[in-house]
């Protein structure tokens, strides 16, 4: 329902010009990886997005450029809308009845929600890391990680078992599991199922993670390393965090966008920019305030 | 590495093979989906619509009025009886259900409340003829075939209907409510009849009108206990008795077209208040386990 | 009255009050229990008569229901063989699951994923509906009209099909039974599905939603997700359902005993008639006059009721496990 939807959703003329400089630049023949990996870098690009839940409008025109291989943080009083925002970005908002997209995001200059595109492979390109760390119950830790990889058809075993590896070691977690791979995810700390989340995420290879307040359900240590891990990530993925914690948010990003809740309770950007100069010297009395800790 | 990597660019490439055909896996299995959620509700339908084709025609004021032995013979000792039978258990299962309810609730120690919800749920899955072959065994040989033993055997079903949503709606009833009262002095008794129970009440009356619901329709135990007659006394107990489940199931195979018709007849009848009484229940707490 | 130091405390009257009235209240479980106890004894009490003059082993196993057999020596032997009712109740009770189980969990699966919620409201309603139609409503509507549409089309096309291949499948094209064991166990079904419906759909929705989201989030479609996270979290909820419906087709009476045919002996064909434990004590109950004529229809009782209850007993089993094990919705 609400993916279809989704996809009648009106485009801004404006930048119907990101889709025509994509079919250029996609070759036509399959590359190999590694060609592909350094054509496409994992820019987003947001122009006058606006979120609907039925009538109410969540995100009001926003507009924003993220950078490859940077990590943006999103923050803002809570309700603001970012959360919804980060969620229209791989599409994930399509799960909740009722919810519409109106203007452009494009990955890479190709409009995500263009007419030929799946949601489902966007959500394999624009990866997610949640509030609260949510293994598959059902799943061993080798098997959580797996489960992405499996879903997009790997089957030979010995492939499967080192991109696991691989994922676990670059979320930092394969000397703490590396013993106990068939354990089930829900048998590790709070932390370390979030750093599973992390390596699930990273396994099926995506240019984009996005993360929502992954650290809010941690303690300060566990949030320390996570910390930590999206600082070491930035280098191979572009990472859009959405946090409450300011300190956080200057301790981990390089750019900032800061939201706030309009008269009509609906979220807007009221500046983005890079993270010191947002938090050092803000063009916005708003965002000084909010940064100061005044209110929010 | 064979392991095809995603970019943007694959984005707005058709969907081919392998992806190709998890989205028709999809669109399949959502096609499945609604089509058992269909046969789930086709049924009914079916039901209601020969039911009421079948029924309406037999569904007269003789039928209601006269008895089985009047020269246009109706059912009306059979709703009669029904009445009776229920409004005779329920008098005796609702105290019995709501105070053990509350009781594993309020009281117990909770080896005596597992204890408990064990006895309910052996209760409850307790099939109707089970009941009825118990009544049959006991109160019948003592007092032959009897409106007691229908009594017995219908409240043998509706006590644990009763104390399973006594139980779940006791405890929907917030902690404090009970500590404001018991902080006033006000003695445990007079809390838990005048302020817990009160603030339940709406949820207490679902469990006897599910339980009185269930005990209108019963069939099997009635026929192994109040056996059916064509007797047209009121407010005997002691002999045997007719309720329209009884009628239902006798006149449906009988080589008579009347009485078939009749059968069709109750049956709407029946239907009418089953379906009544639990839109009823729907409008205040939904209680699926016990329903 | 002068506050004494005694009543301004609560002491005295009122907490003898309050004592008797936990007494009252905790008398309403014993009177519960001790018809639960009633229930059992009754039928264990009732059936002595016959363990006099057979074991129960001739009784679960012995494939006729002849009655007492006075021996040339005089001596009374009972041939009370139930093996045929127990196979009617079996093979009723599985053709019913069988079918009820996929369709009602996959009807909930659509009820609470798929079904918009202009849609998923009333379909819910109706289904809930079909649970509270008295059983006897039901098997007049099956005995006059579904078991007839049956016959004609889903129970025809098997038997000229599968029938031709297996003999427990065929059927007589000129002269098809009146009434069949399969025809039974559909309405079994039928009377099932809105149960198994009902419980799936709450233990369904219990699965966090954070699950689906984790897994959608890595690309997968919605089908996939319900198969690899959704049903794998909710499965000791399903079988649950799938156990208490499964006890509820095993002791339904009367929608069965309208429709199965009550033949003796077990049918050579699923498209024949037979009978359940149940519609053997319904319809044989009239008849037994001497004790061992009650008394083994008591014994049918047991066997019945051990049969539910170990169901309840494997339910409950179920919840604890996944309870402790924290398998579902934690």
């Amino acid at each position: 329902m609400a993916e279809e939807k989704g996809k009648k959703m009106k485009r801004s003329e404006a930048n119907t010009v990101g889709s025509t400089n994509a079919s250029k630049t996609a070759s036509p023949a399959a590359r190999p990886a590694g060609a592909a990996a350094k054509a496409s870098e994992g820019s987003l690009n947001l122009q006058n997005l606006e979120v609907f839940y039925d009538k109410f409008r969540a995100v009001n025109n926003v507009s924003l450029n993220i950078e490859p291989k940077k990590v943006t943080a999103l923050i803002g009083p809570s309700g603001c809308g970012k959360s919804t925002l980060l969620r229209a970005l791989n599409r994930m908002h399509e799960t909740i009845p009722n919810a519409t997209v109106k203007g452009t995001i494009t990955l890479d200059g190709i409009d995500v929600y263009g007419p030929l595109v799946d949601p489902v492979r966007v959500r394999r390109v624009i990866g997610m890391v949640f509030q609260k760390p949510n293994p598959f119950p059902t799943m061993s830790i080798f098997g959580n990680v797996a489960s992405g990889l499996r879903l997009a058809g790997a089957s030979s075993k010995g492939e499967i078992a080192g991109i696991v590896e691989e994922s676990l070691k670059k979320a930092a977690l394969w000397n703490e599991v590396k013993d106990k791979l068939n354990e089930p995810g829900t048998s590790l700390s709070g932390g370390q199922q979030q750093r599973l989340c992390i390596a699930r995420a990273i396994a099926v290879r995506p240019e984009v993670i996005l993360m929502d307040e992954p650290c809010s359900a941690l303690d300060p240590i566990a949030t320390l390393k996570i910390e930590e891990l999206i600082r070491e990530l930035r280098t191979e993925y572009t990472i859009v965090i959405v946090t409450h914690n300011m300190q956080q948010a200057s301790r981990v990003s390089d750019s900032t966008a800061f939201f706030s809740m309009g008269e009509d309770r609906g979220g807007y950007l009221v500046e983005s920019g890079l993270t010191p100069q947002i938090f050092t010297a803000p063009t916005q009395q708003l965002t000084e305030d909010y940064v100061a800790g005044r209110f929010g | 590495m064979s392991l095809l990597r995603f970019t943007a660019a694959d984005l707005v490439k058709a969907p081919s093979g392998r992806d190709a055909r998890r989205r028709r896996a999809d669109r399949f299995m959502r096609g499945i989906m609604f089509v058992t959620a269909a046969i789930a509700v086709v049924p009914l339908i079916g039901l209601i619509l020969y039911i009421i084709t079948n029924g309406l025609p037999f569904l007269t004021s003789q039928l209601i009025v006269n008895s089985p032995l009047d020269i246009e013979p109706g059912i009306s000792n059979a709703i009669i009886g029904s009445l009776q039978l229920t409004i005779a258990s329920i008098i005796l299962a609702a105290p019995v259900g709501i105070a053990g309810g509350v009781y594993l609730n309020e009281f117990a120690s909770p080896r005596v409340s597992s204890a408990g919800e064990l006895l309910i749920d052996v209760m409850l899955g307790t099939p109707s003829i089970i009941a009825g072959l118990f009544a049959f065994l006991v109160v019948v040989p003592a007092l032959g075939f009897s409106g007691y033993a229908a009594i017995v055997a219908l409240s043998v079903l509706m006590i644990p209907i009763v104390m399973r949503t006594t139980q779940e709606v006791i405890r929907l009833v917030p902690a404090g409510v009970r500590e404001a009262s018991l902080a006033l002095g006000i003695p445990v008794w007079k809390t838990t009849i005048f302020v817990t129970c009160r603030t339940a009440a709406s949820g207490l009356l679902t469990g006897v009108v599910l339980a009185v619901s269930r005990g209108l329709g019963e069939t099997a135990p009635l026929l192994l206990t109040a056996k059916g007659t064509n007797d047209t006394e009121i407010l005997n107990f002691g002999s045997t008795m007719n309720a329209m489940p009884i009628v239902i199931y006798r006149y449906s195979s009988s080589p008579d077209s009347l009485l078939i018709g009749q059968a069709w007849a109750t049956a709407l009848v029946l239907l009418v208040i089953a379906l009544t009484l639990n839109v009823l229940v729907r409008f205040r707490t939904v209680n699926n386990r016990v329903a | 009255m002068a506050i004494t130091k005694e009543n301004r405390f609560g002491f005295g009257r009122g907490i003898r009050v309050d004592a008797l009235f936990r007494i009252l209240f905790g008398s309403a479980v014993v009177v519960a229990g001790i018809l639960l106890a009633g229930v059992v004894l009754s039928m264990v009490v009732s059936s002595l008569p016959v363990w006099n003059i057979q074991t129960p082993l001739s009784f679960v196993f012995g494939d006729r229901w002849a009655g007492e057999v006075t021996q040339p020596d005089g001596s009374v032997v009972g041939n009370y063989g139930a093996f045929a009712v127990i196979w009617g109740t079996v093979v009723s009770a599985l053709i019913a699951i069988l079918i009820a189980a996929p369709v009602g969990i996959l009807a909930a699966v659509y009820l609470v994923e798929f079904a918009p919620r202009r849609l998923a409201a009333p379909l819910t309603f109706l289904v809930e509906l079909m649970a509270a139609i008295p059983s006897v409503v039901i098997g007049l509507w099956a005995a006059g009209d579904l078991s007839i549409r049956l016959r004609d089309s889903v129970e025809w096309w098997v038997a000229s099909t599968l029938g031709r291949i297996f003999p427990w499948l065929a059927e007589d094209p000129e002269a098809p039974a009146a009434q069949s064991v399969f025809r039974a166990g559909m309405v079994l079904a039928i009377m099932i599905i809105p149960m198994v419906v009902a419980i799936s759909r709450e233990v369904i929705r219990s699965v966090p939603q954070s699950l689906r989201e984790g897994f959608i989030g890595m690309g997968a479609t919605r089908w996939e997700t319900i198969r690899h996270v959704v049903l794998p979290a909710a499965r000791v909820g399903l079988t649950g359902a799938v156990l208490l419906a499964l006890g509820r087709a095993v002791g339904e009476t009367i929608a069965v005993t309208m429709v199965i045919g009550n033949a003796e002996g077990i049918p050579s064909s699923l498209f024949l008639p037979g009978q359940t434990i149940a519609s053997k004590i319904a319809s044989n109950y009239a008849e037994a006059s001497t004790p061992t004529e009650t008394g083994a229809l008591a014994a049918l009782g047991i066997c019945l009721f051990a049969v539910t209850f170990l169901l309840s007993l494997a339910i409950r089993l179920l919840v604890r496990r996944a309870a402790r094990g924290g398998g579902q919705a934690s």
